[in-house]
């Protein structure tokens, strides 16, 4: 038997120590795999997504090597403990410190070839489906399936020099032990308890003041005190896990009534044991499982908004001129070429807008015409207006003035002309975008218009009433090359003639949309990658610091058995045992994201008025529910393990 | 009348390669008694223990502890019989590291929900025979060897189990702490009338025994009795050893120990 093989044997033949180092490998080079197929795509390298995409796709590449790096390492440390019994009988025997070194290389350079082919088999049976789902996602006509060597080179590359780094850092930083107490093998921690009072009062204090910070930056405003928050929130969960919840646990067993209870000294006293020993864990853990949270959240939001703007966005094309501008024939003429070149059917309306001064809040006030309206509103198929004279209604410009005007009731004159009003309706449905008509928009009967004859006596207002373009496009997604030189137009002379007032202004709700998308489309990429990986971490550390511990356990529960401990009352136990070490983490990460998304949601509802508040307690379903499942899934391994 | 009847006892242990690790063995065992049960390695000694202990099946024969047949039981009567009837002290104490020397003595009281006043009570009094009181709150990585089988020895008997079973308990203690356990046991067996089966390697340890039982390959062997003088018991503890090893040391003189 050669050295190399048994290095070889060693690994196939310990498949069950191995296993679970062997899955975490082979999971992150899938999911690497998966997404540099994704980012090597023809169509996505035509930038069907974006420049901003492409970026953020390799950045998020980077940040996973990384994280795979420091989590891969983690794992090879783990099973290295674990098996420091084995490595103590080989250097018994003689074997020398090189050569074990070299046998630990040798090792994780067989599990690693090994991961990464599976990996990337499995990587590329599962990236057709992946394509589907982004195709889904992100309204992607097709996103096939290619083959190419890029990926393939670039995975292959990127883990075999992580596997290498790994196994050397690893034997580097192996801890020197003398070899009597490797054979010994027990390896039982001195948890020493040293936590201070003041820390825990200091890590509760933190987290405390990090959450009403968080409430201020939302109630008042104050944006910068946001640069404060991931400071307190690390050091405050360090403090938290290092000192507080051993202090907590301290107390709770100076009570002999509380702690001499049945299960409660074990558990109470292995619990100590555990958070004392893993206080980095449970950090690394807790700030990982916050970021998959924020991620997801993040994503939850965007989605809510690309499915919202279809309904507050109602028409393809619209364009707004003065009423002496000078382009407007060339402009809607050569709008209604390229529609028709395109072949997308389209519905023109033309209107008239007046402003006038109402008497009512002595604001300007910009007035529709009815039949213009009932042009539009027949392209709609929206239910027809029918106004007597002195009579209006309102034209919402949000989801919430919907509401709010619902019901309002107004008594107004139209200074200039004295024309007064009743106006005792809004019109149900959403018909422009906000950007184009003002808060302060009414609809009024042909009869009374056209009495609007005297100018608004506002001098500030240079233009009195503004010529209205509206294309209503059922495919309004196919517009977006439409109108382009206007676009361009338009915002040349908005940016480069700041100063002097542009006649006409043109929007393209496909243009915008499409921007909007290769934004979504961007944190879907970036977050779904960052969500999974950091999930299926966080419940890994947890996995493989308990498969370091195993036979200590079993040796426990084996004396506990013999004491007499029932079936029933081993696996309540054992709940007790895993359980903080599951949710703990997560029930604090899912505070901190909770409080996150407190902030966010006030600082949306002013920008951008959209509520997450439904989108972000389905994401946080789905995440119990996982963590759930996650560990009845473990409990039941670490049972059978014990029981074996 | 006997506390622990075991009658026929036999255990094969099917697998790759078959074993037959008991075969028709029977003893009694008296209320009070303290018995040694002796052997070399292999004979069967661990294996009897754990059927004793109930952790273990007999492939046949039965054993009668307080006149019942506890392999009768089902899994979850059995362990509340075993945190009752039973106590187990190990060569290698076993204690839970991450509970104090107070909390691993109590440890099975509150596994029986006992109150805390019965608790203390019982605490206090057994930590006072054992010599423990100094070092209650401190953990079994930071005693002796000899505390920390003491500790064990407490936790043994603090629920008053009818019966003791020891193995090796004094194969990890220096002479010392050997001794004071071997006379700490003698003094609970005479004052409290506690049964303990204890087994050994060691002819010292058994010598502090009122009977010593040997058994070899799984059978019965011998028994001897205990004498007026524990030297003498000692010296006819070694011929039987002796002659146990079998024809190759059997026409040897018996070994004398200084």
């Amino acid at each position: 038997m050669t050295f190399r093989q048994f290095a070889y044997r060693n690994v196939v033949r310990n498949s069950r120590i191995y296993g679970a180092f062997f899955m975490a490998s082979f999971f992150s080079v899938a999911v690497f795999f998966i997404y540099s197929m994704l980012m090597f795509h023809p169509d996505i390298e035509r930038g069907i997504l974006g420049e901003v995409s492409l970026i953020g796709m390799v950045g998020a590449e980077i940040v996973l090597v990384l994280f795979t790096l420091f989590f891969l390492y983690y794992s090879m440390s783990a099973f290295l403990e674990a098996r420091s019994h084995e490595f103590a009988i080989l250097l018994h025997l003689g074997m020398e410190k090189r050569q074990m070194n070299k046998l630990i290389f040798l090792e994780t350079m067989i599990i690693g070839s090994g991961s990464i082919i599976v990996g990337i088999i499995f990587g590329f049976s599962f990236s057709k489906f992946f394509f589907m789902i982004v195709r889904e996602i992100l309204h992607l006509e097709q996103l096939p399936l290619y083959v190419s060597w890029e990926p393939f080179l670039l995975t292959i590359g990127v883990f075999t020099s992580a596997f290498v780094v790994i196994s050397f850092i690893s034997v580097y930083f192996k801890r020197e032990r003398k070899l009597l107490d490797l054979i010994k093998g027990d390896a039982y921690i001195n948890s020493t308890s040293t936590f201070s009072q003041v820390r825990a009062i200091y890590g509760v204090a933190l987290i405390l003041s990090t959450y009403v910070l968080a409430f201020i930056v939302s109630h008042t405003s104050m944006i910068g005190l946001t640069l404060l928050i991931p400071f307190s929130a690390t050091f405050g969960t360090y403090y938290f896990f290092s000192d507080s919840v051993p202090f907590f646990l301290d107390l709770a067993r100076g009570k002999r009534k509380f702690h001499w209870q049945r299960y409660r000294l074990l558990s109470l006293a292995e619990q100590t044991h555990v958070m004392m020993d893993n206080v980095k864990m449970f950090f690394v853990v807790t700030m990982v499982s916050t970021m998959a949270f924020l991620s997801v959240g993040v994503l939850a939001t965007m989605s809510s908004y690309t499915t919202q703007y279809d309904r507050l966005n109602p028409l393809g094309l619209i364009y707004k001129g003065d009423v002496d501008n000078p382009y407007e024939g060339k402009h809607i003429n050569s709008l209604r070429l390229q529609l028709e070149d395109k072949g997308l059917s389209y519905h023109l309306s033309r209107f008239v807008v007046v402003k006038q001064t109402s008497s009512y809040t002595h604001n300007e006030v910009e007035v529709f015409r009815e039949s213009d309206m009932n042009a539009l509103l027949t392209s709609f198929s929206y239910p027809m207006l029918n106004l007597a004279s002195g009579e209006a209604v309102f034209i919402p410009y949000s989801e919430d003035s919907l509401k709010k005007l619902k019901n309002k009731v107004v008594h107004t004159v139209l200074e200039e002309n004295s024309i007064s009003l009743t106006i005792d309706s809004v019109y149900p449905e959403i018909v422009f975008p906000g950007s184009i008509v003002s808060v302060n928009s009414i609809v009024i009967s042909d009869e009374d218009f056209v009495n609007l004859i005297k100018p608004v006596a506002d001098e500030d207002i240079v233009q009195p009433s503004y010529h209205l373009f509206t294309f209503y496009i059922p495919q309004w997604m196919e517009t977006k090359e439409i109108g382009k030189d206007i676009d361009d137009l338009t915002t040349n002379e908005y940016f480069i003639k700041k100063d002097k007032h542009s006649p006409f202004y043109f929007e393209n709700a496909g243009l915008n949309y499409s921007y909007i998308l290769a934004t979504y489309s961007l944190f879907t990429l970036v977050g779904v990658l960052v969500a999974t990986v950091f999930l299926l971490a966080a419940g890994s550390f947890v996995y493989f610091k308990l498969h370091t511990s195993l036979e200590r356990e079993k040796r426990k529960f084996d004396v506990l058995k013999r004491m007499g401990l029932t079936d029933t009352e081993l696996k309540k136990l054992v709940n007790r045992h895993l359980f903080p070490q599951f949710f703990l983490p997560w029930g604090v990460a899912m505070m901190h994201s909770a409080f996150a998304f407190l902030m966010v949601q006030s600082i949306l509802k002013d920008i951008a008025n959209i509520s997450i508040v439904k989108e972000v307690f389905f994401a946080f379903g789905f995440f119990v529910l996982i963590q759930v499942i996650y560990f009845y899934l473990i409990r039941w391994r670490y049972i059978s393990h014990i029981r074996s | 009348m006997p506390i622990l009847q075991i009658k026929d006892v036999t255990k094969v242990y099917e697998g790759k390669v078959t074993h037959r690790a008991l075969n028709q063995l029977s003893f009694e065992v008296e209320n009070g008694e303290f018995l040694a049960v002796m052997g070399p390695s292999g004979s069967g000694k661990t294996t009897l223990l754990n059927i004793i202990s109930t952790i273990d099946e007999p492939t046949s024969g039965e054993i009668i502890l307080d006149s019942m047949n506890p392999h009768k039981l089902n899994a979850t009567e059995l362990a509340y019989f075993r945190r009752r009837q039973l106590g187990f002290i190990f060569q290698d104490f076993n204690l839970l590291h991450m509970l104090t020397v107070e909390e691993n003595i109590v440890l099975p009281l509150t596994l029986d929900q006992q109150p805390l006043e019965v608790m203390e009570e019982r605490l206090a009094s057994i930590v006072d025979k054992l010599d423990l009181t100094s070092f209650l709150h401190k953990r079994p990585n930071e005693i002796s060897g000899g505390q920390a089988q003491r500790t064990a020895i407490g936790r043994a008997l603090i629920h008053n189990p009818s019966l003791i079973l020891a193995d090796e308990p004094t194969g990890n203690l220096d002479s010392n702490s050997s001794r004071d356990v071997l006379e700490l046991l003698t003094k609970i067996n005479k004052e409290k009338q506690t049964t303990i089966v204890m087994v050994t390697h060691d002819p010292i340890a058994a010598s502090y025994c009122d009977r010593v039982l040997f058994i070899k390959d799984g059978e019965f062997f011998n028994e001897i009795y205990k004498d007026d003088r524990r030297q003498m018991f000692f010296q006819r503890i070694l011929n039987v050893l002796s002659l146990l090893g079998g024809g190759q040391v059997g026409d040897l003189s018996t070994i004398r120990l200084p």
